[in-house]
């Protein structure tokens, strides 16, 4: 797996200064090879009416975006601008190419839905059948399980033998058979998550603005830790051990600069605020950089409450 | 707090308790809601595809092991479990937004007309308001031809639910979605996002009528059945434009703060996550009107006295306090004598005037206070961005009753601590939202209640990169709550109140037992018994 993924580039977002990602794929891919899992902020829509799970697009800190373009394994797009030049000018070709490739999507939509719809027509028929039994008793008993092989290719053929064997029911099912022909002729219309089919390659737009981005984290990512916003603690960043799905944050980090000088009463709040949720707090810095050498240390420390 | 983010989920969807130590330790609650407050941040979506879909075989145990681990230990089960998360993530969130024709809530297609706009010279948001407004005083008919830009579609029950719709409205009419609405709309599924290949003048005929030619469009009542049936032809389904995608609709509706037809990313991620937990919100105009909202409730629940006598005593030092800045150069601040009243007592001890003595009454909104320097008020991130109603407010789009929440939207690494006058004059572009009544009456009544609660409020929605936290600014005024009201009233029963003196004096917080009217009295004086230390030490 990881042979196929080692060539892939994953688009960056760039909209309105904010990094986003929309592809799936790149997404479980930069989590999985790279260690971020960033946030994500859309609305699910199979549920939208809850904050707790959220989906695509994803937003990543500018820090990302960066460490993924100087590991060479991601470009940034100009995406507003990319997508209104593309939609202006719409050459016939590329037009025609995303339209056939929406109308493959409907299809196979299309596919899912009557193949959901067959799966549950037989699950509900097996449903009904051990009722059927005590009704009508031994002769019914050969119709159905036919019925229910053929289900998923003919389920028209499936729900009529059913349907004469069921007396009890027929004003429900009924309506279903009828409804049936219509549903099939026209295909659902559907809105794609990403649109790799109308702008297939794009651009490398390698600019990103110096977002002030802050070198310690990259510094705890390069050692394997997740991060993620650190509102919730009360600090720049909240690090995990690993990734967030198995583990509880660690560290609520903030970044210094090398000789930036910390007040003492924000080391102690920091430190009881870290206790307090149950995190130890990090900080680091990095040595600015001289004449002789560019690359400056880095140095991370841990403060805890010692609880005297 | 009444807009916690993350808390007031659907709780069966909330992930199973938090893990560690807090199942050990029941008593640290804040631990716990911190806890999961975590969770939320890394929800598990394995519990998210049990809830969606029944299909997928994951047992309720498979969840309760999905709690998490301390560290890594390097075990393949912990590995495993990671990549059963990965792979319940991945499945979840590959799902594409489909738009079932055949299902109730039917299929909802808007136009994207981005240059539409772009002749209107004035304040972009300002006009939408506006001309929404307009439209639907004139009726419908002519909507297409006139202004607005976002989307079209006929509005169905879902929309509505956005836009607030009056439901008897017939689905005829053209509705201008503002851009986070139609992101919102089409990132919950529920509106497909075309991008029209024509003029608006052809796919929405200026007369209104129906174009005869083409049967393909969303037109009118009932033409979603004509619809679907000339959708295998090709040529006729695409013939005005085509779909896009939710990146395309990203790219086309977020920008920076201040473009126009566009919203800033932190602000519609604020806006759909109000919408998902299922407030109604609208854009808050930007230049507000003045909300008439009478300050004479304050006035006169603060004027009203007591008791005969206490308003009697309260006259009394009031007009001789009314003369401030003239106490005697040397000598006790309170000189010898016989005071029958705290009052009196206490204006003597109060050095310096209030020093905002008037501002609870400036209650209509002004259009923020502006000084010289309205260049930098214009940059300054802190102000009013929308208007938020809780479900269970009565709603109409088209009279908006006065709203339940004002917030404004603040990146979290991009702004600093809002300053002084940045912060009062936030404050000052929402109208005052005083203390319920209740809380006045009676001695100090409620005055914790009323010191939190303010005279106004705003709402700040803090987003750190998509992570959001609200927070409430309150202007409170200590100085109105004057604390030794209470002991006066204390030591003289005036004719309301019941019960009697008793022990009084300073102490008031041993007073409500002998006190005969329950409530009111318990509330007084707890209140004023915890305030008096407050008091005293202020006073010297």
């Amino acid at each position: 797996m990881a042979s196929t993924e080692d060539d892939r580039q994953v688009r960056i977002s760039k909209i309105a200064g904010r990094y986003l990602v929309f592809d799936i794929d790149d997404v479980a891919y930069i989590r999985r090879q790279h260690g971020i899992c960033a946030v994500f902020t859309g609305t699910m829509p199979q549920n939208p009416t809850q904050n707790v799970f959220l989906g695509l697009p994803l937003e990543l800190y500018a820090e990302d975006a960066k460490m993924l373009l100087d590991r060479k394994v991601a470009y940034i797009a100009d995406d507003p601008l990319e997508h209104f030049n593309k939609l202006k000018s719409m050459g016939a070709e590329t037009r025609k190419s995303y339209l056939q490739s929406i109308k493959t999507q409907r299809r196979t939509a299309q596919l899912v839905f009557d193949e959901a719809k067959a799966q549950s027509q037989a699950r509900h028929k097996d449903k009904r059948k051990p009722k059927q039994p005590p009704v009508v008793v031994p002769t019914e008993l050969p119709p159905a399980p036919v019925a229910d092989n053929t289900a998923v290719e003919q389920e028209e053929g499936g729900e009529e033998s059913l349907f004469e064997s069921s007396s009890s029911k027929p004003v429900k099912t009924a309506p279903v058979a009828l409804q049936k022909p219509p549903v099939k002729e026209k295909l659902p219309a559907l809105t794609p998550t990403t649109s790799n089919a109308m702008i297939h390659n794009g651009t490398s737009n390698p600019d990103v603005e110096n977002h002030n981005v802050l070198p310690l984290y990259s510094y705890l990512n390069e050692r394997g830790y997740f991060i993620t916003p650190g509102l919730r603690f009360g600090g720049d960043f909240s690090v995990y051990p690993g990734d967030p799905f198995r583990y509880h944050a660690h560290y609520m980090a903030n970044s210094y600069g090398w000789d930036e000088k910390i007040p003492m009463l924000d080391l102690v709040t920091s430190g009881r605020l870290g206790t307090a949720v149950k995190k130890s707090f990090l900080m680091g810095g990095q040595k600015p950089a001289t004449d002789d050498s560019e690359a400056g240390e880095l140095r991370a420390f841990c403060i805890e409450w010692a609880g005297m | 707090m009444p807009l916690d983010d993350d808390l007031e989920d659907n709780p069966s969807l909330a992930p199973p308790p938090a893990t560690t130590n807090s199942t050990s330790d029941p008593s640290t609650t804040m631990e716990e809601d911190i806890e999961e407050a975590e969770d939320a941040a890394t929800a598990d979506f394995r519990l998210f595809a049990s809830t969606y879909s029944k299909t997928k075989n994951i047992s309720a145990q498979t969840i309760r092991k999905g709690e998490k681990d301390f560290e890594s230990h390097g075990t393949r089960a912990q590995q495993s479990a990671l990549d059963a998360s990965r792979e319940a993530m991945r499945d979840v969130l590959s799902y594409t937004r489909v738009h079932h024709t055949a299902k109730t809530g039917g299929w909802c297609r808007g136009w994207i007309f981005p240059d539409w706009w772009r002749e209107w010279p004035e304040d972009w948001e300002e006009m939408k308001v506006k001309e929404a407004e307009e439209k639907r005083k004139e009726g419908k008919q002519d909507g297409d031809d006139k202004e607005e830009r976002k989307t079209l579609p006929p509005p169905r029950r879902r929309c509505m639910a956005v836009t607030g719709l009056p439901k008897d409205r017939p689905a005829r009419g053209r509705e201008w979605l503002l851009p986070e609405e139609a992101l919102y709309l089409v990132e919950r599924g529920s509106l497909d996002l075309w991008w029209p290949t024509r003029g608006i003048e052809e796919i929405f005929p200026a007369d209104g009528s129906v174009p005869t030619t083409t049967t393909a469009l969303p037109k009118e009542d009932g033409g979603q059945q004509d619809d679907d049936d000339e959708e295998d032809d090709d040529d006729d389904e695409y013939k005005y434009g085509f779909p896009l995608s939710l990146q395309a609709a990203y790219a086309l509706l977020i920008g920076e703060d201040g473009e126009r037809g566009k919203v800033s990313l932190q602000k519609f991620q604020v806006f759909s996550n109000l919408k998902r937990a299922g407030y109604n919100v609208i854009r808050a105009p930007s230049n507000p009107l003045p909300v008439q909202e009478d300050n004479t409730q304050l006035a006169t629940a603060q004027a009203k006295p007591k008791s005969v006598t206490e308003w009697l005593i309260s006259c009394l030092p009031q007009s001789k306090s009314s003369s401030p800045g003239d106490p005697p150069p040397y000598g006790p601040l309170v000189p010898p004598g016989l005071y029958r009243s705290y009052n009196t007592i206490y204006n003597h001890l109060s050095l310096r005037p209030a020093p905002n003595q008037q501002l609870p009454s400036s209650t209509p909104s002004p259009p923020t206070t502006s000084p010289s320097s309205t260049s930098r008020e214009n940059d300054t991130p802190f102000k009013i961005h929308y208007h938020i109603y809780k479900a269970s407010t009565k709603f109409v789009r088209t009279r908006p009753p006065p709203p339940d929440f004002y917030l404004s939207v603040i990146d979290a690494q991009q702004t600093s601590v809002p300053s002084f006058s940045e912060i009062s004059n936030l404050l000052a572009s929402a109208p005052a939202d005083l203390p319920k009544t209740e809380w006045l009456t009676g001695g100090p009544g409620r005055l914790y209640a009323r010191l939190k609660h303010g005279y106004r409020n705003v709402l700040l929605a803090v987003n750190d990169h998509g992570v959001i936290n609200y927070m409430r600014f309150a202007e409170g005024g200590f100085r109105k709550e004057e604390l030794f009201r209470g002991f006066d009233a204390r030591i003289s029963p005036g004719p309301k109140r019941g019960g009697g003196g008793g022990r009084g004096g300073a102490r008031g917080g041993k007073f409500s037992g002998n006190n005969g009217r329950g409530r009111r009295g318990r509330g007084g004086g707890r209140g004023g018994g915890r305030g008096g230390r407050g008091g005293r030490g202020r006073g010297n």
